[in-house]
């Protein structure tokens, strides 16, 4: 069994290998690391404590920490960001949390080989800045890009609101440092070979350690994909009808070939009415307006203008009216801002009141959409009424496909969930109404989770259902890889692993 | 003492909601323009930590002594109100905006109440009282001496115009306060100064030390009533958000003063033709944003007036919302208690001006410009640090006099 309270010679240890200012055992120290954005059981915060931050510097350094946290079975948790919106980084069991964000540093850049080389507590944005003195960028672009770290991105697996140009985390990985559970560093790629892309040596473990959220190993070093800044950028949105006319203009836009389209997001219309209570970009659009299309292009000028002329076209083919350059480039370079505020929360009878965003995502094929929207909507309806303390803020379907815009779409359905008001009743019924969704997701051919990871209850009892044959693999490797179950136990039902033996 | 219970039920009450604001929104996007976490990357100092800490606290999870050692972080530069997507993307609909600047000096007045005091201010405020004016480093402080950077000047006492000089100003860049008055004189700008200025009180209040600060108030107040004062011109921009946001929280509609900042008057008068900048200044500059003027009171246009109009002079500007993640760290009283961690936010600013292959930083904050002259000498090739108005006066052919700066 794993132990929680860590006495005096653990914190001792822990402050030799690390360093006495960086070794956090304060309770405000805890408190802030214990959290993420998701909705969280705000009344049962205490219970998620972990029992000391430490702030390493180094890939030495935490094999140290987990080398010791597996000697004496102590649970050990990463944190990056702490943006997620799964609770990979939630403490479930105490024990240590291992923050990277010290971890910072850009530690290569080559532009001959187009590869840059980080710490896993680098910030896009702030990475971004640096690599703009050399005419090349990071693409990897979540709804979180101003504020997520590279480290988190790998631990879920993210995705990009680009990544049907550049494709997503995964792909922009290239190979990776981490520490395993039992301290050892080892650095995976797609085959060996830090700068590789593609290789067929072995099996493929740069997945392997992706998505794991945390259950697997801490990264320690990422060597990423760097591409050309784009010389063009062409955002548009269109306005339509209905959700039906944008949902087959969104298929005919996606469809089109254009090798420089780098994401298309439908809203449908109760985003379009969630929209409308405060934002002064939807409140003057005529009432006939009730669906919406994104779309981003990226490249250079020879590519873009064409390419732009063409998307212009298709989607005024399809039933949609241009909104203008001023919502179109405003709102997409106000992207990551502008997703969700608490003060959006409205009751029933209209009154605001500051409520927690949660986003819950899966990746459903474009065909399923319709049904797959009814059904979600449907349900968030049902726990409206009957609780009093949710709200509908309506879908995006975001393409989801890595270098290609066609196939199967993030879909996510915002509800918003008034917290200050959680008790253990509502929080039963809120985690009830993810698990209907999610079941909805898997009903249609779906996954539960296209970026977030699925590892919170209401989803994560879901996986083995998903997973299938596959959910036993999961274990077997669980059991291999971390022998004493220390890497962030309790996530994923991984303890199943260790129960018959 | 007061029962700390009590106080800490009281702050719940009056900044819950505000904390709930932040908390249920957690998207974080402060965290990397805040100057303290770019260089500490500790949680702990975040803004997201500083609102959420208080809903931990309503919990009953914290209590007030959790709070002392994590809220000294903090220069009160209000980036992160300004990153806030509430504040953004709410501020007009809801009139709601971010208080992240509020909430740490409450938190800081909510300490010094139930008598948690950090060494490092209490000795700073002590002092300040005793002498009324700021202990400023490395210079006696007597206030017979407050006035001393003018000798020379004949600069009348009261008026409609006060120049209000800031401690730092008046004790240690005197050069700042002596550039600023001959800039006006030259410009026909009629202004007295206080019959005795006392230090303006932001610093105390920023601390925690919220009677201190007040009664300094009410001394310059009382002081300006006297003289007959109805306009304050302030070069600190410190004093600007004192005088526009502390004074009026005390005196309420009373208070009727007109509160001018330099730069803004400046340029003003470069605009109208009052003030002939025609000697040429060649350098190749930069200008530091003041986090006050910039991200706390929105002036960033006057000071880029100003140096535009300095003939001789190449500015490589850096715009405004870039310099949203920039800071001196001197402000919010936390070079006082953490010189350490300040000194390396000073560092990283000069290392941006580095960048842009300049040989001079001007800035516009008496209080930024000690240690950002400390990083900016410790560079090579050095950079110079420069107050605005020195600058504009040597533009406008003045002689300041061989004084300190």
């Amino acid at each position: 069994m794993t132990a929680t309270a860590l006495d005096d010679p653990v914190l001792e240890e822990l402050r030799q290998i690390l360093g006495g200012d960086h070794v956090l055992t304060s309770r405000t120290s805890r408190f802030n690391r214990t959290r993420v954005p998701a909705p969280f059981p705000v009344h049962r915060w205490s219970e998620y404590l972990p029992d000391v931050a430490v702030l390493p510097t180094s890939a030495e350094q935490i094999a140290e920490v987990v080398k010791l946290a597996n000697r004496l079975r102590i649970p050990i948790v990463a944190r990056a960001g702490g943006t997620g919106l799964a609770d990979g980084a939630v403490p479930l069991r105490g024990g240590i949390v291992v923050d990277v964000k010290l971890m910072n540093r850009i530690l290569d850049i080559d532009l001959v080989d187009r590869t840059v080389t980080v710490q896993p507590g680098i910030n896009m944005l702030k990475l971004n800045e640096e690599l703009k003195k050399h005419g090349v960028f990071y693409p990897d672009d979540p709804a979180s890009y101003p504020c997520s770290l590279v480290g988190g991105r790998i631990g879920t697996s993210g995705w990009s609101l680009i990544g049907g140009r550049y494709g997503h985390t995964r792909d922009l990985v290239i190979s990776m440092q981490l520490v395993l559970p039992t301290g050892d560093i080892i650095e995976v790629g797609d085959g060996g070979g830090r700068k590789i892309r593609k290789s067929s040596t072995g099996f493929q473990l740069k997945h392997l350690f992706m998505g794991h959220q945390g259950t697997l190993g801490i990264c320690t070093e990422a060597t990423l994909e760097l591409v050309p800044r784009a010389e063009a950028e062409f955002a548009a949105f269109f306005g339509y009808p209905d959700f039906e006319t944008a949902y087959r203009s969104t298929g005919a836009l996606t469809k089109s070939g254009l090798a420089t389209l780098a994401g298309v997001v439908l809203f449908d219309e109760q985003k379009v009415d969630y929209l409308r209570r405060d934002d002064e970009a939807y409140i003057p659009q005529p009432p006939e307006l009730r669906s919406v299309i994104a779309t981003a292009m990226y490249g250079t000028l020879d590519e873009v203008k064409p390419a732009a002329r063409r998307l212009m076209r298709i989607a005024r083919e399809t039933g949609g009216d241009y909104l203008g350059d001023e919502v179109s480039q405003g709102d997409w370079a106000s992207r990551h801002d502008r997703y969700a505020t608490p003060l959006h929360g409205r009751l029933r009878d209209g009154t605001v009141v500051p409520m927690c965003w949660h986003c819950e995502d899966a990746a459903i094929v474009y065909s399923a959409l319709p049904d797959v929207r009814r059904e979600w909507h449907a349900i968030a309806e049902r726990y409206i009424e009957g609780y009093g303390i949710f709200d509908d803020w309506g879908m995006f379907f975001y393409t989801n496909g890595p270098y290609k815009p066609w196939g199967d779409y993030l879909v996510e359905i915002d509800i918003g969930i008034w917290e200050q008001r959680l008790d253990d009743e509502t929080w039963a019924a809120w985690v009830e109404c993810k698990r209907e969704i999610a079941e909805v997701s898997l009903r249609y051919g779906g996954s539960i989770t296209a970026c977030h990871g699925a590892t919170r209850a209401g989803d994560v009892e879901l996986v083995p259902l998903e997973m299938g044959g596959g959910f036993e693999v999961m274990k077997q490797i669980k059991r291999a890889l971390d022998p004493n179950n220390i890497m962030n136990p309790g996530k994923y039902l991984l303890d199943q692993a260790y129960e018959d033996g | 003492m007061p029962d700390r219970e009590q106080l800490q039920a009281e702050f719940v009450e009056e900044w819950r909601d505000n904390g709930y604001g932040c908390f249920s929104s957690g998207h974080k996007f402060c965290r990397e323009v805040c100057p303290v976490m770019q260089v500490t990357r500790n949680e702990n100092h975040t803004p997201t930590a500083f609102h959420a800490n208080i809903v931990a606290l309503e919990q009953g999870g914290l209590s007030i002594e959790d709070l002392a050692e994590d809220y000294i972080h903090c220069t009160m530069c209000g980036a992160c109100e300004l990153r806030c997507p509430n504040t953004l993307f709410t501020g007009d609909f809801y009139r709601h905006r971010t208080r992240t600047v509020d909430v740490v000096k409450a938190v800081r007045a909510l300490l010094v109440q139930a008598g948690i005091e950090q060494p490092n201010w209490k000795r700073w405020v002590e002092a300040t009282v005793d002498r009324k004016s700021e202990p400023v480093l490395d210079v006696p402080i007597e206030q017979e001496r407050v006035a001393e950077w003018a000798a020379g000047l004949d600069l009348p006492v009261g008026g409609e115009t006060i120049l209000f000089c800031d401690c730092e100003a008046a004790f240690y860049r005197t050069s700042v306060p002596r550039a600023t008055a001959m800039v006006l004189t030259a410009a026909g700008v009629e202004f007295g100064l206080m019959r005795e200025q006392w230090c303006c009180g932001g610093p105390a209040a920023e601390m925690g030390y919220v009677d201190q600060a007040r009664s300094f108030a009410e001394h310059n107040v009382a002081d300006w009533r006297t003289v007959g004062a109805r306009r304050i011109i302030t070069l600190d921009p410190h004093d600007y958000i004192t005088f526009t946001e502390d004074y009026p929280a005390y005196f309420g509609d009373d208070y009727d003063f007109e509160i001018v900042h330099i730069t803004e008057l400046v340029a003003e008068l470069i605009a109208d033709g009052r003030l002939a900048l025609t000697v040429p200044v060649e350098r190749t500059a930069t200008y530091h944003d003041p986090c006050r003027l910039n991200k706390r009171k929105g002036i960033y246009e006057s000071p880029r007036a100003i140096l535009r109009a300095i003939p001789g002079l190449t500015f490589r500007d850096v715009d405004r919302v870039t310099q949203w993640s920039y800071c001196s760290g001197a402000g919010g009283g936390f070079a006082i208690e953490r010189p350490d961690i300040a000194a390396e936010i000073s560092r990283r600013r000069m290392a941006r001006a580095a960048e842009l292959d300049v040989d001079i930083l001007i800035s516009g904050c008496v209080w930024s410009e000690r240690p950002l002259t400390a990083r900016g000498e410790e560079r090579d090739p050095a950079i110079e640090v420069r107050d605005l108005m020195e600058l504009v006066a040597e533009a406008a052919g003045i002689d300041l006099g061989g004084v300190k700066g």
